[in-house]
């Protein structure tokens, strides 16, 4: 008796049926969520365009999701170029607080009174970003390194390493770095430290800049140099990677610094651009929600912006939505989440096919015996 | 089973091959039966086959005259049929009993009664000389032992039938004198055992009857006493050729690779390529014949050190290569097709021009940045000049057919200029067509200048392309022929370890190991 | 700091203990038969949801925590699916789960409790007094003056153990989890197995949900679950995939979270946070392999199991 799905030999690869399984896995997301607006009274349609209409409609909408999105699409950067690499480095949280930390140490140095005094802009910014980029970069490099030489498992150690992290940046904001009084948080950055506001009317600042510039970066990486042909080859099949000159351990390492200094850079933007200060939970998750973004964009340095800039405007919206129409902003976590389950689950899709001997009425082997 | 196991007709189908064609196969009770082929003769999939793990496209399996239905496993342990198969089914971290009782309901309820399975273990283990400690883990305990604990794990399950899958690819001489101590004995007790190898003396020393299959169909059957190895060799190789290539009579130049006492192990610490000596000149095919799992993956591996090597040199073009890094051998002029084209010799999920430039990436950059036009040229050409068809530069590489996937890593190594090729089975799975065509460009290489050191379990490829033929038996080189004036019969029998030369007989083996004493003399 | 010190100390480890504990053991079947179950973090919130509820209509704490339970299994259900039948990327799958599961749990409780203000108090698990037993000299307040839900977690490691090592079913979930080839080819069926392993770890991360609403906390917050499920998985790690094990490492872990609590209180110099982190770092190097430790983890974790 055939089978009614029949497996392919190999799966529908082009761009065309990823982002049909893409995007019909977000539509079925919707529709499924359809049903909880239901409950609340609203109808779909008049929930989905508060949702949208907030973040995508409104000019001060907007420019709130662009800061949103800015950290998350960083993070997914750095998902992408770890996991790319054949690194699957999860240690994203981490990262994150450290670049949050360093940078608004940094910021501190310039803060009045303090040694050695503010520093020109043109001097700070470019340093932040190097600071938060190299401080979380070296962290994320000490788990390559315990991988590449060792052999340690890093989805394992990069979860448990951002609780490490985490405490070190507990510590730092309620001894060493805490501001006057006995709140656990530093005070308030000096305003010459915060990142210019780039949209009158708004409070988008230049971290989406950032992020866009490192997403054409990531993008020039994996396609364009030679150390980006070398990371995914890595990422592949490291038998042939050695083969072809390929140091594989080297790589990882590398891969994993360039990550990590993604998320610290995630940490930076959000700092300097819109808390200016650190306290504990700054990350507020979003180490893992940018992964999940860095998913739905499927692994595609292109694609993490708009995706970014999506996942930043429905949780503007989500905000919009409780106010308006009374529905829990939560909510959108279901989508988000589910779009990515479903995306996962339609992929099985992609390898297999209607088998046409299924509809035939004799089975194959008693026409055999028939012969 | 009581009096005969019969398969009747069995025929099984993969994807583009045709594993058994109406195979014939009767065990009687209380025999050691052999099943003698090659690689791809169908042997082990007829075995697969009749412990559950495959099902049968058509046939049937009669039990004492009854037909049985195996669909699984458990099936053909119910029935009193067992398998130990080439790569064991042991769980390293359990203990032997542990392993022994794994998948078993024993005692009704559901707690482990360890004590009561190891009082039988060890009483199964005392009868049939097996000496094995239940409470030791398994992980700890060398190949042969381990092999023991496969044999008990069947016997505690009450088996009539044992099937052994390839069983003497991992032990030393005196463990195999003692396995086979075991299995007579099994057949005293009235059990049978099917045997599957290519290794002739073992089938003349051990088995009472030998089914021979070529190419998934069984081609006889005769009783040990009534057969000589020279008929049984022919049996196992005897095929017409069916292609021929051309090929010029060519002087071969100044020696370019040569490999002196090469010794290199697995994973486990044991021997796999036993002192190995040869030379090749420029312009001259050197064949290694040799049924998968003497050592000639590990060599090949070895030779680019893309394997840790125990001991002896390899020398190109004068230069000691040995320590240095494949990519190091690359730059020299050593290059390597693999036999697993799509997993080791290409990265699959890249484009065909990603796959074109494979090793030479520095080269196609202009600083840090790719110079991706001058990528694609090249694989342009790669492409045209090599045949490479049916797909793009820019579509993933896994796309291609065997066939052309072949030609683009043949062509990717060739064009990289080198003075040597080790090439590993590479028309291994490829139509006529495509073995044609890259035949030719093995033969064009030559003419180039090249040395080529070419492993093959495809007799006919051998006789076709090689100057000269070597052959690889557990290890060692045990014989080296001229490819003009080799039998197809004689190459055969020393693949299955037969008659010209005595194995572990050193001087014999020796003389043979060093052609260039002889310059090619056939021996 | 006298033996006043000791005492609070050491019965806090344990308190703090428990519902990790519980998650952990779960786990441990889940990765001993091959999958790595990210997703507890988000089921253990899901089970705290359930269980507040539960004990809010219906005031049975017993009732509250199955109910915690069966929630784990449902939702575990879809995460078993994923993992073992799409063969999707266990880590993917279980982090996506995760915030799926916030979603869900946020939704569910504005949902239930609408705009009314919250519970002053839900019915409990209180502390137990065993009467003798918990008037003894120091280890009475410490081992015998905690919750019913402790006694329970720790006999169930001891079953747990029992379960893993001397019965055929955990042999056949060990086996899918070394080496599923071979378990396959005994007659076992890995999937099957590693459903198992997923659902008993969803069970036990909604049990453990339950526990700490309904034995600690007494409320609930969509903080409530804040890395409770990943301290699961590094107890898991740190107890060598072993239940007994894990219950010394949860006490351990507990035992730094209480002592920096306590710490706070009587103003040292010691960071508390370095204390709080030395459980993750010394897991960090134990499977680092720095020291040989890859050779303990299950050989099959999170390698899916194609059959030819």
């Amino acid at each position: 008796m055939a089978k009614l799905f029949e497996r392919r030999l190999t799966p529908l690869d082009s761009p065309l049926a990823i982002l049909t399984t893409t995007s019909a896995a977000f539509l079925t997301a919707m529709l499924v969520t359809s049903f909880l607006f239901l409950r609340y009274g609203a109808s779909p349609l008049q929930a989905y365009a508060a949702l949208f209409h907030e973040p995508f409609g409104t000019l001060r909408g907007f420019g709130y999701s662009l800061v949103r999105a800015s950290p998350l699409a960083l993070v997914a950067l750095g998902t992408i170029v770890s996991w790319r690499s054949g690194f699957a480095y999860l240690g994203f949280e981490g990262c994150f607080v450290i670049g949050a930390a360093a940078t608004a140490w940094l910021a501190l140095l310039g803060a009045p009174g303090a040694q050695p005094g503010p520093m020109p802009s043109f001097l700070f910014f470019p340093l932040a970003i190097l600071f938060g980029f190299v401080a979380a970069g070296i962290w994320a490099a000490l788990v390559g390194i315990v991988r590449a030489r060792f052999g340690g498992n890093e989805v394992l150690i990069s979860l448990m390493s951002n609780y490490v992290a985490i405490f070190i940046l507990q510590y730092l904001v309620s001894g060493p770095m805490r501001a006057p009084g006995s709140l656990p948080e530093t005070r308030l950055l000096p305003r010459a430290t915060w990142l210019p506001f780039i949209l009158p009317g708004t409070r988008a600042h230049a971290g989406i800049l950032i992020a866009i510039a490192a997403a054409i970066l990531a993008w020039m990486l994996l396609r364009k140099v030679t150390l980006g042909y070398e990371l995914i080859v890595t990422g592949f099949n490291p038998f042939a990677a050695r083969y072809a000159g390929i140091d594989v351990p080297r790589r990882l390492e590398l891969a994993a610094f360039f990550a990590g200094g993604l998320g610290g850079l995630a940490g930076m933007v959000e700092v300097l651009g819109s808390q200016h200060r650190v306290m504990d939970g700054i990350s507020g998750g979003m180490g893992f929600v940018g992964i999940v973004v860095a998913l739905l964009a499927r692994l595609n340095p292109v694609a993490v912006i708009p995706t970014a800039l999506l996942y930043g405007g429905m949780s503007v919206g989500a905000d919009a939505m409780q106010r308006h129409a009374d529905i829990p902003s939560s909510i959108t976590f279901i989508l988000e989440s589910l779009a990515v389950l479903l995306v996962l689950a339609f992929d099985a899709l992609r390898y297999y096919r209607l088998n046409p001997a299924f509809w035939r009425s004799a089975p194959p082997a008693a026409a055999e015996e028939l012969k | 089973m009581q009096h005969s196991l019969e398969m009747r007709n069995i025929v099984k189908r993969f994807p583009g091959v045709l594993a058994n064609d109406h195979a014939n196969l009767t065990i009687h009770a209380g025999e050691i039966h052999a099943l003698l082929g090659e690689n791809g003769a169908g042997k082990s999939t007829l075995m697969q086959i009749l412990y559950g793990f495959y099902v049968m496209d058509s046939g049937e399996i009669l039990i004492d005259g009854e037909r049985v239905h195996l669909g699984s496993p458990k099936d053909a342990i119910a029935l009193g049929i067992g398998m130990v198969h080439q790569e064991f089914m042991l769980v390293r971290r359990f203990s032997v009993v542990e392993n022994t009782v794994l998948g078993l309901r024993e005692g009704g309820g559901p707690l482990l009664d360890l004590k009561r399975a190891s009082e039988k273990l060890k009483d199964l283990s005392h009868r049939h000389g097996l000496d094995l400690d239940p409470s030791v883990e398994v992980g700890s305990l060398p190949v042969g032992v381990q092999q023991r604990v496969e044999i008990v794990k069947l016997l505690y399950r009450d088996a009539r039938l044992l099937i052994l899958d390839e069983p003497t690819a991992v032990l030393t001489p005196q463990e195999k004198d003692r396995l086979f101590a075991i299995l007579r004995k099994l057949r005293e007790n009235g059990r049978s055992v099917v045997i599957v190898t290519h290794k002739l003396k073992e089938v003349m020393e051990l088995a009472d009857r030998v089914t021979v299959m070529r190419d998934g169909k069984v081609v006889a059957t005769r009783t040990i006493g009534s057969a000589s190895e020279q008929e049984l060799t022919q049996l196992m190789v005897g095929r017409e050729v069916n292609l021929h290539a051309e090929k010029s009579s060519r002087p071969p130049g100044a020696p370019v690779l040569k490999v002196e006492e090469l010794r290199v192990g697995d994973k486990t610490g044991r021997e796999k390529v036993r002192g190995v000596s040869f030379e090749i000149r420029a312009g001259e095919i050197l064949g290694i014949a040799g049924v998968d799992g003497n050592g000639q993956s590990e060599l090949a591996e070895a030779l680019l050190h893309l394997r840790e090597i125990k001991g002896g040199r390899v020398l190109l073009n004068g230069a000691d290569v040995t320590a240095l890094s494949a990519a190091k051998h690359r730059r020299m002029g050593m290059c390597y097709i693999p036999a697993d084209r799509r997993h080791l010799g290409s990265v699959t999920e890249m484009s065909v021009a990603d796959n074109a430039i494979l090793g030479q990436q520095r080269k196609y950059a202009r600083g840090w940045f790719r110079d991706t036009c001058a990528a694609r040229n090249f694989a342009d050409g790669l492409v045209a000049r090599f045949g490479v068809r049916r797909a793009s530069i820019d579509s993933p590489a896994g796309k291609l057919s065997g066939g052309n996937l072949q030609k683009l890593i043949l062509g990717r190594e060739i064009m990289s200029g080198p003075a040597a090729l080790i090439v590993e089975q590479p028309t291994r799975g490829l139509d006529v067509g495509a073995v044609e065509a890259v035949w030719k460009e093995l033969l064009q290489a030559r003419e180039q200048g090249k040395a080529i050191l070419l492993i093959s379990a495809e007799l006919e490829e051998l006789l076709n392309l090689a100057d000269r033929i070597a052959v690889m038996f557990e290890g060692r080189i045990v014989g080296t022929f001229d490819a003009a004036g080799a039998s197809m019969e004689e190459i055969g029998s020393m693949m299955a370890g037969g008659a010209s030369g005595e194995i572990g007989g050193t001087a014999l083996t020796t003389a043979m190991q060093i052609p260039e004493a002889r310059n090619g003399e056939t021996v | 700091m006298g033996s006043a010190f000791i005492v609070a100390w050491l019965s806090a480890s344990l308190r703090l203990a428990g519902p990790v504990l519980l998650a952990a053991l779960g786990e441990t079947f889940a990765e001993q038969s091959g999958v790595l179950n990210v997703g507890i973090e988000g089921t253990i919130l899901l089970g705290a949801l359930a269980s507040f509820l539960a004990s809010y209509y219906t005031g049975m704490i017993w009732l509250a925590l199955l109910v915690a339970l069966l929630i784990g299994v449902a939702a575990n259900l879809l995460l078993a699916w994923m993992y073992v039948s799409l063969r999707a990327s266990q880590v993917v799958a279980g982090l996506v789960f995760n915030v799926l599961a916030l979603g869900v749990a946020s939704t569910v409780y504005r949902w239930a409790l609408g705009n009314s203000a919250l519970p002053e108090s839900i019915a409990m698990f209180h502390p137990l007094h065993l009467g003798a037993l918990s008037n003894l000299p120091l280890i009475g307040p410490v081992l015998f003056s905690q919750t019913l839900l402790f006694y329970l977690t720790i006999a169930l490691a001891f079953v747990a153990h029992f379960v893993l090592f001397r019965t055929n079913f955990g042999l056949a979930l060990r086996s899918s989890g070394e080496n599923p080839a071979t378990a396959d080819s005994a007659g076992i069926s890995v999937s099957r197995m590693r459903y198992a392993g997923t659902l008993i770890s969803g069970a036990a991360a909604g049990m453990a949900g339950g526990y700490l609403v309904l034995a600690q906390v007494g409320i609930f917050r969509e903080t409530i679950v804040s890395g409770q499920g990943f301290i699961a998985l590094g107890i898991v790690i740190f107890g060598r995939w072993n239940p007994l094990k894990a219950a010394v490492a949860a006490i351990v872990f507990g035992a730094c979270d209480a002592l920096q609590l306590s710490l706070q209180i009587f103003g040292t110099h010691i960071p508390p946070q370095l204390l709080l982190a030395l459980p993750y770092i010394v897991t960090i190097l134990a499977i680092s392999g720095l020291f040989g430790g890859k050779a303990v983890q299950p050989a099959a974790l999170m390698t899916p199991y194609v059959k030819e």
